[in-house]
């Protein structure tokens, strides 16, 4: 019994990140920008918030400044991607790389150890065993969906996303609600960072979180409620490879496999019932065809 | 006249990857200025790691092989409109299927090499099918499955080589690797061939059979894009599948045709390193080299010649990482640093210059 408790509250300590990450997404392309620099994002999220708690001794500077370092680096991609109007995957692939560099290379000078921070000790305090930052994941779950579904600014941020063209000429500024759209995803890499490890940066901590919320997003068909939800079924299949590995008589190599395999058999059996964004991936230019 | 404007656009096209390149040197100038190093230091120990000897000179063509054919197989997929991220995953598994070729296979050895080029060839197109299907039939973005199918793939050899395939005699305290590839499968160097041009390539630098693979696989590329009608309707699918479309090509077919293939070019990755400089396989063969050659075929423009001089460019890049780690105190990951900022700053600068030829090429037209 114990056992079950333990194993329901860890399944949301890790199923938070992704969630976090995926309601992100959902901001992002609702706006029409499919963001691929998650992962990157959440590397440099990672390492923020490790370094801000231990320069400011406080976990919650820590999570400011992850937030903004997470909206910067999103800045680049919405810069990129649309002012510029450049494949948005190229623009994600581009800032991942360069994302990876500036983590190691932010941790060799700083902590003079290129692949691991510092221990930090500020961190959130814990409820039943657990960090008490995930059970934030409930309330923003709630904001998300009420701004998206009904405030004006997220029936815009949608507008866009479905018929930017439409909403230009009932003036919806296309590339403002996109920038809004890619900056809060920045931003909720910041959050996920709260929820994965704070004590510690280490280079590949992140292990494609930030991919397998994409797939979280898809699953959840663009909708916060779905993405969290998605994203609790992927958490709690990691949390059962962490928990169970050695009890299983197969291979730890095939447990380790399960989240990606899960992620694509549920991407395979998802696509055809559920619809993306019309205008999710497309470059948004005025006045072009 | 009509040509020579023909060559202005070819010129500005050319644009972007110089200016990216120029870009990101003087980027990473000032970085080496704000961590407190002198530029000359710096420029020194680049120097002594490229170009100051033909030993070193020779490194960075070796590195360069592995390169380019990542970089190959990653344009050959961008032209048809497919992003092929999982190069990684296709060369742990190509390389794999190869080296299981070279070791339980018995055959003389000039069968035996193509046997096992085929193998990995195999074994990539085999690992590429399973999310070119998912994209083809289902409509699964490519993107997502190959990522986590890079992931599936490395967990799929450490069992693998830790388990059925292990050739580590029990008591003995090597690191996990496969039982060694039998001497007619090994590929000899070609460093005697240079030899005799004049050229004094140590031994240590691996100028092996895998640069005539690389070759021909750069010539098939060439040939199958600009010369056959497959390669023609894969431009045509991947410059607008609306019009492809039209023209009746059928998109699914080419697609996934160009997606096998560059899984197959990819399974060629780990040629250099499994048969001729360790003679066996093991999942600690050098990763990331997928993701190098998305960079590669971006700055290479997704062409086999561009490709050609930015795996060379690439390969000086990531030598240069290691000179100034060990003779300075800038840290090796600036190269992903620079490699990430120099892809963003070649595709800003190239749609910029996309749009300026578009408005050169209406006013021409009015």
């Amino acid at each position: 019994m114990e056992m079950f408790f333990d194993f329901i509250l860890k399944g949301l300590e890790m199923s938070s990140p992704i969630a976090f990450a995926a309601i992100g997404a959902v901001f992002s392309e609702r706006s029409g920008v499919v963001n691929i620099a998650l992962e990157g994002i959440m590397i440099i999220t990672c390492f923020f918030i490790v370094w801000g708690a231990i320069v400011f001794q406080s976990i919650m500077m820590g999570l400011l400044v992850a937030v903004l370092a997470g909206m910067l680096i999103a800045l680049i991609h919405a810069v990129v991607s649309v002012t510029f109007r450049v494949d948005q995957i190229v623009s994600g692939v581009g800032l991942n790389i360069l994302a990876f560099g500036i983590a190691r290379f932010l941790s060799q000078k700083i902590f003079a150890q290129e692949a691991q921070s510092e221990i930090n000790a500020f961190l959130f305090p814990q409820v039943m065993g657990i960090s008490v930052f995930v059970f934030a994941l409930i309330p923003i779950t709630a904001i998300a969906w009420f701004v998206l579904y009904k405030t004006v600014f997220g029936m815009r941020l949608r507008s866009v996303g479905e018929n930017p063209d439409a909403a230009d000429t009932l003036g919806v500024n296309v590339f403002w609600m996109r920038y809004a759209g890619v900056l809060i995803s920045g931003g909720m890499c910041g959050l996920a960072a709260a929820t994965l490890y704070p004590s510690q940066w280490v280079s590949g901590m992140t292990s494609g979180r930030g991919y397998i919320a994409l797939a979280a997003m898809i699953f959840g068909r663009w909708h916060p409620v779905g993405a969290v939800l998605a994203a609790l079924l992927f958490g709690y299949a990691d949390t059962f490879r962490i928990m169970f590995e050695t009890r299983i008589p197969i291979p730890g190599q095939f447990v380790q496999m399960l989240p990606y395999i899960l992620a694509v058999v549920v991407l395979a059996g998802m696509v055809g019932r559920s619809r993306a964004p019309a205008a999710d991936g497309l470059p948004y230019g005025k006045g072009e065809e | 006249m009509k040509g020579l404007k023909l060559n202005k656009y070819k010129l500005l096209e050319l644009f972007a990857p110089v200016f990216g390149f120029i870009v990101s040197l003087l980027i990473l100038l000032l970085v080496v200025m704000l961590v407190g190093e002198r530029p000359g230091k710096v420029f020194a120990a680049i120097y002594k790691f490229t170009f100051s000897t033909t030993s070193r000179l020779a490194t960075v063509f070796s590195i360069a092989i592995p390169l380019f054919l990542a970089g190959l197989a990653v344009a050959f997929a961008f032209r048809a409109g497919v992003f092929n991220i999982g190069v990684e995953g296709q060369y742990f598994i190509g390389g794999m299927v190869g080296a299981m070729a070279g070791i339980y296979l018995k055959m003389p050895s000039f069968l035996h090499i193509p046997m096992v080029v085929l193998a990995s060839m195999a074994g990539g197109a085999l690992w590429a099918a399973v999310p070119a299907i998912l994209k083809i039939r289902k409509g699964v973005h490519e993107v997502i499955t190959t990522i986590m199918f890079n992931s599936i793939a490395l967990a799929l050899v450490n069992y693998l080589v830790n388990g059925p395939l292990s050739g580590v005699e029990p008591g003995t305290n090597l690191e996990a690797q496969t039982r060694h590839i039998r001497d007619t499968a090994m590929f000899g160097t070609l460093n005697h061939v240079f030899r005799a041009l004049g050229l004094n390539i140590p031994d240590h630098v691996y100028l092996d059979y895998s640069l005539i693979v690389a070759i021909i696989m750069g010539f098939c590329v060439w040939f199958l894009l600009f010369r056959l009608r497959y390669g023609f309707e894969v431009r045509a699918v991947g410059t607008s599948t609306d019009v492809a479309k039209y023209a009746g090509v059928r998109i699914g077919r080419v697609q996934i045709g160009a997606f096998l293939f560059s899984g197959a070019l990819a399974g060629l990755v780990g040629l250099q390193e499994i048969f001729a400089i360790r003679g066996f396989y093991t999942f600690e063969i050098a990763s990331g080299i997928g993701f190098d050659g998305i960079a590669i075929a971006l700055i290479g423009r997704n062409s086999p010649i561009g490709v050609v001089f930015s795996s060379i460019m690439f390969a000086f890049l990531k030598q240069a990482g290691y000179g100034l780690q060990l003779y300075t105190s800038v840290p090796n990951s600036v190269i992903y640093v620079i490699t990430g900022l120099m892809i963003l700053i070649i595709v800003v600068s190239n749609e910029v210059v996309m749009r300026y030829i578009r408005s050169l090429r209406k006013k021409e037209a009015v």
